[in-house]
């Protein structure tokens, strides 16, 4: 369990840094060949990796079976993407930062409560504890930095969340 | 109106995440990253193509920056793993508190370039909140 925890925690670390590559990216090429940029490489990447997890043999037959539906997790990440990247030069950094959160925990309590069936009192209790400190601390840092927000920041609540 | 479509952006990577999650048990770790990587690439060039009229264009960044897709694959395979044990809620509470911390020390030390700013010491209340509802999350 531990090591499961340390691994999220990890991920969190690891999105951080990736958002600021991603945004050192669209720098260079614009907004959307800079994010293009992580889904050809890491397309490439995984091709490789799978072809040599599987030693060579792929089992292609794994790829019909799964449902169809299943296969929307991208489409559904682009959306995502697209719409924050529209949104985000009409709202405050801090309201699309919470209102990303609160529309991801949200969305994640009904995923956890109809598909997962892993939802209780006291875990909601706990989420709503978490966003509200995260929440909390957003306005705390807002209200104590300078007046110009670092443009680094704005990427840094928008980059795609892959 | 920009603000519920915001929520509905973040409503979409928890939709997605489950999803990654569960085809993951059909295409394994790396099939699922391929599929997701693929799918999504395919969309963002269907999108640039029809909506945004622009050239494609990846090269011409100093090679450190290719790096972005290592960390999309790690993201989506960890976060996936993540998912199929402690769920999307609990998963996304710690990832973002991970956000949160390493933000914070970045921040604090200047890495990677950015304006170094020291840790304000009015965000300690609010990092005890959190730690309080991940500790009550744990134990549920």
């Amino acid at each position: 369990m531990a090591f499961v925890l340390t691994l999220a925690f990890v991920n969190g670390c690891a999105t951080v840094i990736s958002k600021m590559i991603n945004y050192r990216c669209t720098k260079v090429l614009g907004t959307n060949n800079g994010s293009l940029v992580n889904y050809v490489v890491a397309s490439i990447l995984s091709l490789g990796l799978l072809f040599v997890s599987s030693r060579f043999n792929i089992d292609f037959y794994s790829f019909a079976e799964a449902p169809w539906w299943m296969y929307l997790g991208g489409a559904f990440g682009i959306v995502a993407f697209i719409i924050s990247m529209i949104t985000l030069s009409h709202l405050k950094v801090m309201e699309s930062t919470i209102l990303l959160l609160v529309g991801q925990l949200t969305a994640g309590i009904l995923f956890d409560t109809f598909m997962f069936h892993n939802i209780s009192l006291k875990k909601i209790l706990g989420i709503i504890m978490v966003a509200a400190g995260i929440i909390w601390d957003n306005k705390v840092s807002a209200s104590t930095k300078p007046a110009d927000p670092q443009p680094l920041e704005k990427a840094e609540s928008s980059a795609d969340h892959i | 109106m920009y603000a519920l479509f915001t929520l509905l952006a973040g409503a979409c990577q928890s939709a997605m995440v489950s999803l990654n999650g569960m085809i993951s048990n059909y295409l394994g770790m790396f099939g699922m990253s391929l599929a997701v990587h693929l799918i999504g690439g395919a969309l963002l060039i269907l999108y640039m193509k029809t909506f945004t009229h622009e050239k494609l264009k990846i090269t011409g960044m100093p090679w450190y920056l290719y790096s972005a897709g290592f960390f999309g694959i790690f993201l989506v395979v960890t976060s996936s793993y993540c998912i199929s044990i402690l769920g999307v809620s609990f998963m996304t509470c710690i990832s973002v508190t991970g956000q949160l911390v390493i933000s914070a020390v970045i921040d604090h030390f200047g890495w990677f370039g950015v304006p170094q700013i020291s840790f304000n010491r009015k965000r300690i209340p609010c990092f005890a909140l959190i730690l309080a509802g991940l500790i009550i999350l744990n134990l549920s």
